[in-house]
Formats: structure tokens, sequence, C-alpha cells
């Protein structure tokens, strides 16, 4: 007996195959149309990964870390595993944009498209929420750190600010509950709602046919998609369109299949040379840890640096919610039936404006953090405010700071070798307490306040030249002041 | 009706494709499938064991003719947890010279079995097994196999066994 045939008789297999993969499909398609597919591929490497790894993950502040080390350390193929699945994350991310491009560019999101383009725009949504939650997971210093300024983020949101960041880490602070809701929604929600999205997007693309190119639907068009006679004339051309016998089996699915394997093959090779990052373990009190988050948040990120601090809120969360709500509205408010992208000007200087903006915010913050040279390391902003204070204040009128300033007062470029910042604080805030005979005048209010003489201190205290040696404090504290 | 060279090229192209998307299909899933298989399945395979020398006690504390039976916390590394494990050992020697030692897990489905002092044997309560005390042997019982005896050695007058556990419920004597 035949097994083919058995199942052929009872699940009509042969008219599947007809309406799936022999169905005719646009001539002239373009190695761009694999994009989509690519994305897919990559989603099912994820998936494959992500399962394994999650059989050796445990998903608790106390055994994260550990476990991820287990995983590079004795599980066989478990660093390779991990690589694959970072690398895999941002090719898939890198796949997205660019089939989202491609298909901005041919107007592919116009009429009858309109559905497709929208489950896209979640598709990406979601896969922005899987890189979001993923980040946490290993808990090292970078993963703590990033989702600590990313939910802070979410925090400038207007009036809802507070609750989403109490929704998004289960609790006031991050700790146990957020991992275990990020692992959730990670390993659970999200696969869940990506893979009926990606259903529901395949279902259509399968109903509606792959999209014509913008030639072969723009000749004697209606000026207008919502024209009463589109419909009619799309349909004539989109049928027009396939003439050329062009089959989706094996005329697409070979292409697709070749450029989702090139993808496969540069996760490997991507996770073989460089492999996942892994970071000391978190540490909630290493406050000098400067987080950066993967290179697709980098825009936000970037953004937040640039912007003065009474509009950072309305920017962080205001233009990103902004861009998403216009690509999300774009199909009903573009209605012009023009499709290539060359003789679409508005869309053309958009797109430009887009990728170049969100480019040149990742170039820059690409440069940065600077690595301050008298500290040997980046400072954190309290003590970037105090670097400005001991310049506006001329503190450099009296000390040397790395060989610059006067020769009054006592050189200062190893001071966070030998004070600590509480001493720092003290001492600046009344110096003769300390040493009756000293000129430095006393910066305590209302010279200074103590928020900015904190500043001050924190600075100094991060003044241990450029080999960072470990500090050994001298401090003795006077008796205090009689009133 | 004449084959147009258009329609040979066409049908080489398919058929390339056709080979094309076998290959790039199977590199595919070769190339995610095979770490995620290797790291899924290793567990299953390539044991290595390390010897675990526990210093059971000084050779001339054991009596003679009568089993010892000695508890002692085992650390272990349980993947990436540290767990601790309560274990034990009878210990039987004839004369203080020889010593043999059982692992403390009855043969059947591993509780812990204990000494019935009146009919001198060994008596798994679960399932109601009997071993000689001498020779591990079963007695009675739906014990699959004698007790399980542990490499000893004797260093300075002091006794050690290699601990080790083994697989329960079979009648063969192999490596958990």
């Amino acid at each position: 007996m035949n097994p083919f045939r058995w199942l052929d008789e009872r699940l009509e297999l042969r008219r599947a195959k007809r309406d799936l993969l022999d169905r005719e499909v646009p001539d002239r398609l373009t190695w761009w149309h694999t994009l989509g597919s690519a994305t897919l591929t990559v989603f099912l490497v994820q998936l494959i990964t992500g399962v394994t790894l999650a059989t050796y993950y445990s998903p608790s502040p106390d055994h994260a870390y550990d476990s991820i080390r287990f995983i590079n350390t004795q599980v066989a193929s478990g660093a390779l595993l991990r690589g694959i699945h970072h690398w895999g994350a941002s090719v898939m991310v890198v796949l997205i944009i660019a089939h989202m491009i491609r298909v901005f560019a041919v107007g592919a999101y116009k009429y009858p498209r309109e559905i497709n383009w929208v489950v896209g725009m979640g598709l990406f949504l979601i896969v922005m929420a899987f890189s979001f939650t993923g980040y946490l997971l290993p808990w090292d210093q970078k993963a703590y750190w990033a989702t600590a300024v990313g939910t802070n983020i979410a925090g400038t949101t207007p009036v809802l600010g507070a609750a989403l960041v109490a929704l998004l880490r289960g609790g006031a602070e991050l700790g146990a509950a957020t991992l275990a809701r990020f692992y959730a929604f990670h390993a659970l929600w999200l696969p869940l709602v990506l893979t009926l999205f990606v259903f529901l997007h395949l279902v259509v693309v399968v109903r509606q046919g792959i999209a014509a190119r913008p030639k072969d639907l723009e000749v004697g068009a209606p000026k207008a998609t919502g024209d009463p006679a589109y419909p009619a004339y799309y349909r004539q051309a989109y049928a027009a369109s396939k003439r050329g016998g062009v089959r989706f089996w094996p005329d697409v699915l070979g292409k697709d299949a070749i450029v989702s394997a090139g993808a496969v093959v540069i996760i490997v090779l991507l996770a073989f040379v460089l492999g996942a990052p892994l970071d000391p373990p978190a540490d909630p009190t290493d406050t000098s840890y400067v987080p950066r988050p993967e290179w697709y948040f980098l825009p936000i990120y970037q953004l937040l640096k640039v912007v003065p601090g009474s509009l950072e809120s309305l920017i962080a969360v205001g233009v990103p919610t902004a861009v998403v709500l216009v690509l999300l509205g774009l199909p009903f408010f573009d209605r012009g039936s023009t499709r290539n992208l060359l003789h679409r000007p508005l869309a053309l200087i958009s797109l430009v404006a887009l990728l170049g903006g969100s480019g040149i915010l990742i170039g820059a913050a690409g440069v940065g953090p600077v690595t301050a040279p008298e500290a040997g390391r980046p400072l954190t902003s309290m003590e970037r405010a105090g670097r400005a204070l001991y310049q506006s204040q001329q503190c450099g009128g009296c000390h040397r700071i790395a060989g610059q300033g006067g020769e009054v007062g006592p050189d200062l470029s190893t001071v966070g070798l030998r004070h600590s910042a509480g001493w720092l604080h003290s001492f600046i805030e009344m110096p003769s307490r300390f040493y009756a005979e000293s000129h430095m005048p006393a910066y305590g209010p209302p010279t200074l306040s103590h928020q900015e003489i904190e500043e001050l201190a924190q600075y100094m205290s991060a003044l241990r030249g450029r080999t960072n040696a470990e500090p050994h404090f001298y401090d003795t504290f006077p008796p205090p002041p009689r009133p | 009706m004449t084959v147009q060279p258009a329609d040979v090229v066409r049908a080489g192209r398919r058929a390339f494709l056709k080979w094309a998307t076998a290959v790039s299909g199977f590199l595919s899933a070769l190339l995610a499938g095979v770490p995620a298989a290797r790291a899924f399945l290793s567990p299953a395979f390539g044991h290595k064991r390390t010897e675990k020398w526990v210093r059971l006690g000084e050779v001339d504390q054991f009596d003679t003719e009568v089993p010892t039976k000695l508890d002692f916390v085992d650390t272990a590394n349980d993947a990436w947890v540290e767990a601790r494990r309560l274990r034990n050992v009878w210990i039987y020697t004839p004369d203080g010279e020889h010593f043999t030692v059982y692992n403390g897990r009855c043969t059947h489905l591993g509780c812990n079995y204990f000494l019935d002092s009146e009919k001198k044997v060994f008596r798994c309560p679960c399932h109601t097994g009997f071993f000689d005390i001498p020779t591990g042997a079963v007695l009675g019982g739906p014990p699959p196999r004698p007790l399980d005896t542990l490499q000893v050695k004797v260093e300075d007058g002091v006794l050690y066994a290699d601990y080790e556990d083994f697989r329960l419920g079979v009648p063969g004597k192999a490596s958990a």
C-alpha cells in the first residue's frame, strides 16, 4: 500500500499541493522577496535552540547565572547553542527590518494588503519584546543594568509611568519576580503569540498572493487606492502579472531556502567565532556599571542622552510610540496608488530620515560612553555632574588633576585611592575641621548644596589614576564641631 | 511542437532550485539541529565517574561479625546547584582485617535496609527483602541481585570506601 495515496484519499494532499506549492506567482520576483521566509527560518532556529537552552536554565536570581555558566562549560555544544540563540536574535531583527523596508519600498502594504502590514507590525513588536525579555535572563551585569534602564524608560511615561514599571518588574524593584515574569513571557507567552501571528501572516499571504512589482500595478491605475474603480483595476493587473507561469514551488521556495540557509550559516559562524557574551554576575550595588542595551535598542538609549531632562519622558517614550503608531496607520492614510518608492518623495524622505536618524544614534552610542582618562573608566552621571562642578567652581585654580591645574593646593590625581567619598564630602564641606591651617574655603551650604558636594565627592573618589588600583583609605574624622 | 531554448533554461533552473531547496533545508536543519540535539541528549551518554573515597573510620573501631552502619553527608554537584545528600553504607568484617562495605540502598528500589539482629540478616522494610550479612546474597523477597559492594582500601589503619550508586531493580550491577 502506498502511504501517500492512503493519506491523499483522506486529506486531499494533491489539492493542498496544488493550492499551496503549485500556485502561480507574479513574474520577476526578486531575491529581496526571500527576507520574510528567512526571518521565519531564523525564528525556527530560535525556537529549537531556545527550547533546548530552557532545559538547562533556572529562572531565579539565585541560580540563573550559575545555570548559564553550566550551559557554557558543562553542556555538550552548550556555548555554541547560546551563541546561536544570541546571534540569531540579532540576525532576526536585521531580517525583519530589511523585510519591512522591502515591503515599504514597493508599496506592498497598500490595497489589498493593509491587514498583513498590520499583522507584520505586530510580529515586529513581538520580536522586540522577545529581545527585551531575553536580555535579562543570563542575570549578568549587562542584563541587570540594561533592564534597569529599560524599565526606567517605561517609568518616564506620563501618568502611567509608576504603574508601568511595577507591571514590568512585578514589583517596585528589579528582582526575582522580574526574572520570573520575563522568563514566562520569553519562553511561554511570546512564542505562542508569535506563532499565532506568523500563521495569520502566512494565511493572508497565501490568500492574497505575493505582491507583484510596482511597475505591473501602476500602469493605467486610478490615482487613489480608495477609488471605486481601483479593486477591479487591481484584480486585472495582478492577474496579468502572473502570466509568466512562475510557480511558488520551486521558483520561489528554492530562493527562500537558499537565503534562509545563508542566514543560518552566518548565525552559526558568528556563534562559533564570537560566541555569546557573559558578564560577571548581576550586582545591584555596583552603581558604577554603565549599562548598554542590545544594538537595536541603542537609538532609544542614545535619544535619552541627547535630549534635555525636562523633555526626556516625552522623547524617550513619545518618539518610539509615535513611529509605531504612524507605521501601523500607514496603509490607511497613504492612499495613493503609486507604489515605486522613487515616485513617492514623502515616503522616501521619511524612510531615509528614520533609518538615517537611527543609524546616527546607533553610531553615536557606539562611540560613547567615553572613558574618562583621569578615572580610567567611564564616569557615572553623578561623577559627571561632579566634574562639571569642579570646572565651574574653578577648583583647578589651586588643584591639579593629571598634571593640569594650579600649584597652591594638593594634587588630586589619585585622591580616590587615599580617601573615601564620605570623608571627601565632609572635608569639602568644611576643610578647617580637618586641618586648622588649611587655606581651602568651606564649600558647605550655602556655597554648594549637599547634593552638589556629594557629586564632587563622588568625582574625587573616582580619581584613582589610569591603573584603577585598589584604594587604601586613611580617613580620620575630627570630633563634630561645637555649636 | 518545438522545444524553445527558454523552456530548457527554465527546466534546468527549476531542477536546480528543487535541488537547492533540499540541500539548503538540510543544511539549515543540520546546523541548528545538531548542537541542540547534542546538548539535549548528552546527559544520556558519556558518563565519566570520578572516584569518591569516603573516610569510614579507623580499622580497629569496627566490631567483628556485627555490621556497622555509617551515615555521611555527601556534597554533590547537582548541575548548577551544590547539593548535600545524606548517604549511608554498611561495613562488615569477619576478622578486623578483611572488610566488605555495602551501599546502604536496597538493590530493589533503593529503600534503606536495616539490621534485623534477631534473625541476623539485613531486612528491607519496603517490600520485605532479606540479604545475607557476610555475602550480601538475597535470602528472600523481590530484590533482583545481591547488595552492592563498594571498592575499599585501608591506608595508615584507616578504612576508605569509593562511594557509588548503582542502577536499581535490575539483575546486573551497573553504574547509575
